[in-house]
């Protein structure tokens, strides 16, 4: 079987990224799930996706621990310890990274063994509104990865899930997939399969038994006002707004305009930017006058969120 | 009516009474919206909201709110404000709380739910005088489900389910004219990408007896196909070329708060329309004169009728 996981940001179409890959799979004849995975939290926050494809039934269900393929379509998620994304990762798995900087790097970075590919966010191709399409990107090097999906199924695949959003995406995401599958050739196969589970290898999970309690007890009461501050939405952020003091000039028109309520003025006036919270809009930068707010990419330190 | 306190976008306040950290999209307008009202009506308040997006600020064991909340279904929260009203009456009445520790109650809900399934508890709130806030953000769609159009959904928007050539064919519905009607203490349409009318305009109704309602446009990068720094000139370009007046209805009389500039000085609505995804099948591949034309006319001929 095929245990292939996805990390990307919400809003990055991973969902159908994955959608299409599972398709793939089907088209070739295996059996296939695929599921992504995210809570209330939006565009933005680290999401997952999981495909599974076995030419058996299959009975593994849940969230991929043991992955054979890693597929990350934004490197700011690689330092990021909530997004997982090394979970589970041994020398046979493979990492597909869509970043501008070196493999090397990454390796020694993150003090991997396996194989590590990148697919290039400035060379990908891009759609019709000029951002790079990196889930198409990512599908079809994964395609070529694992060796057992042809370029017609691929094909297929992008037409059967992309049709509803029009020709022009469809277009669009095949020329980024085919493109990626030719570039990645020399690692055809490069991923390969790992044994169905048995029975006798079955983990039961760390099921928690909760006792009944009436319903004062058991009813989901908040007794604290605004406990949202232990919910650190800074790890959303690829892009991070940083204020130049010296060009500001304290009109407090970016306190007003964040969204979130995150800018603060200290006793002179100036703004403050809380990063454990700020979700990286960008309003703050497009409003100031002033032009005194840049953005740099995360994680502005290695592994640092605030 | 004394004149406001707020003069300028520095006597808003900087200190914000609603918490960060909350599972909206980057950039949401409707957050923005919220975070002001927060910051004018304080603490002591009870928000009843309806399913949607905002639904979502509370999530077990989060909360951005200082106050309460409690949840009501789709179509009821107008009546679950009364529940609220009623209850905090009896309290008061009975001495088991201090009037000065009083609440303020307030419907926080989406448009799917202000123009359509809660229109008839809001009508009969309404009518039975209930003293509540109503806020209806407004994204023109049901965003909290993957942005379907609803009756707030301008003609020609693309949603999810309006895909045509020519998007979504019915119009908005005019929920300031249709709220007026009942006559009720305040109605205003507002955008939290207008800060400082916002402010005035809470500021002004917070404290009269009866029904408050306001519509928050909340420009909504995610359904509406625009990069999420962009919201505030979204908001900024609707009331500039005249497509979201500002406006207010107190003591019988509508008054707009602000005025684009005349015809042929104020920019095209295309300008609006064009930094969207959801009206680009307006202008590519080919542009659609024909709808772009009624879009316009039916803008101007709006802004003729006000004299
Ligand atoms: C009676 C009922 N029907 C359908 C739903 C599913 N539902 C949850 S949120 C939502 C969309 C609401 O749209 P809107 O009021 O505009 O709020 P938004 O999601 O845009 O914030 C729907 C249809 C529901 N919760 N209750
Ligand atoms: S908007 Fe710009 S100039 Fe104004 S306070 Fe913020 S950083 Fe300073
Ligand atoms: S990028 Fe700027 S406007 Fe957006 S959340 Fe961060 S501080 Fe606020
Ligand atoms: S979908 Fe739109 S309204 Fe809903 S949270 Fe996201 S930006 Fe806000
Ligand atoms: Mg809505």
């Amino acid at each position: 079987m095929y245990r292939i996981r996805f990390h990307a940001r919400g809003g990055q179409g991973i969902k159908t990224a994955s959608r299409i890959l599972g398709t793939a799979f089907f088209l070739e004849g295996y059996e296939v799930q695929d599921s992504p995975r995210y809570g209330a939290e939006r565009r933005g926050a680290p999401i997952f996706a999981y495909v599974r494809a076995s030419k058996k039934i299959i009975n593994e269900r849940g969230i991929i621990n043991k992955p054979d393929l890693v597929i990350v379509t934004d490197d700011s998620l690689l330092l990021l310890p909530i997004a997982g994304v090394l979970l589970g990762v041994t020398e046979r798995t493979v990492l597909l990274i869509a970043t501008d900087e070196a493999t090397e790097l990454w390796k020694k970075r993150l003090n991997l063994q396996g194989l590590v590919l990148s697919i290039s966010t400035q060379a990908a191709v891009k759609g019709h509104a000029g951002l790079p399409l990196l889930g198409a990107a990512c599908v079809g090097a994964a395609a070529q990865l694992v060796g057992a999906i042809s370029k017609s199924a691929l094909e297929e695949a992008i037409h059967d899930q992309l049709q509803p959003l029009g020709k022009v995406i469809v277009e669009e995401s095949l020329a980024a997939a085919m493109t990626a599958y030719d570039q990645i050739e020399a690692y055809a196969g490069c991923t390969t399969e790992r044994e169905d589970p048995s029975a006798d290898s079955y983990e039961s999970p760390n099921w928690i038994d909760l006792p009944f309690e009436d319903a004062g007890t058991s009813a989901p009461y908040i007794h604290a006002a605004a406990t949202t501050l232990n919910v650190k939405t800074g790890v959303w952020r690829s892009l991070r707004p940083v204020i130049d003091l010296q060009q500001c000039n304290r009109c407090a028109l970016c306190n007003s305009y964040c969204p979130d309520g995150v800018i603060s003025l200290d006793a002179k006036g100036y703004p403050q930017i809380d990063y454990q919270h700020c979700k990286g809009c960008l309003i703050c930068l497009a409003q100031c006058p002033l032009h005194a707010i840049d953005a740099i990419p995360e994680p502005g330190q290695e592994g640092e969120i605030s | 009516m004394k004149e406001s306190s707020l003069k300028s976008i520095k006597d808003l306040p900087s200190t914000h009474v609603l918490g960060p950290g909350t599972p909206t999209c980057a950039g949401c307008g409707a957050l923005g919206a919220i975070k002001i009202f927060c910051d004018i009506l304080g603490e002591k308040t009870v928000f009843v909201n309806a399913a949607g997006c905002m639904t979502l600020l509370t999530v077990y064991p989060f909360t951005p709110f200082k106050g309460s909340w409690i949840y009501t279904a789709m179509a009821s929260a107008p009546a679950g404000a009364q529940g609220v009203r009623d209850a905090l009456d009896l309290l008061i009445r009975k001495g088991r709380l201090k009037p000065e520790e009083d609440l303020k109650v307030v419907v926080l809900t989406g448009d799917g739910t202000a123009y359509g399934m809660g229109l008839s508890s809001t009508s009969s709130a309404i009518y039975r005088g209930l003293d509540f806030i109503y806020i209806c953000y407004d994204n023109e769609g049901y965003g909290n489900t993957g942005h379907q159009f609803s009756a707030a959904t301008p003609h020609a928007a693309r949603t999810a389910t309006s895909k045509g050539p020519e998007g979504y064919q019915r119009y908005k519905k005019d929920l300031f004219a249709i709220w007026a009607a009942h006559r009720p203490a305040y109605v205003a349409t507002v955008a939290g990408t207008e800060p400082l009318d916002l402010a005035r305009k809470i500021e002004k109704a917070k404290d009269l007896k009866g029904s408050k309602l306001f519509i928050a446009f909340s420009p909504c990068p995610t359904g509406w196909y625009f990069e999420p720094a962009k919201t505030i000139e979204v908001g900024k370009l609707a009331v500039k070329t005249g497509v979201w007046p500002l406006k207010e209805y107190i003591d019988g009389k509508v008054a707009h708060t602000k005025v684009p500039l005349p015809k042929g000085k104020r920019p095209l609505v295309e300008e609006y329309l064009k930094i969207q995804g959801r009206f680009a099948h307006l202008f590519s591949p080919t542009r659609n004169e024909n709808v772009l034309e009624k879009i316009q006319a039916g803008v101007d001929a709006y802004w003729e009728s006000i004299v």
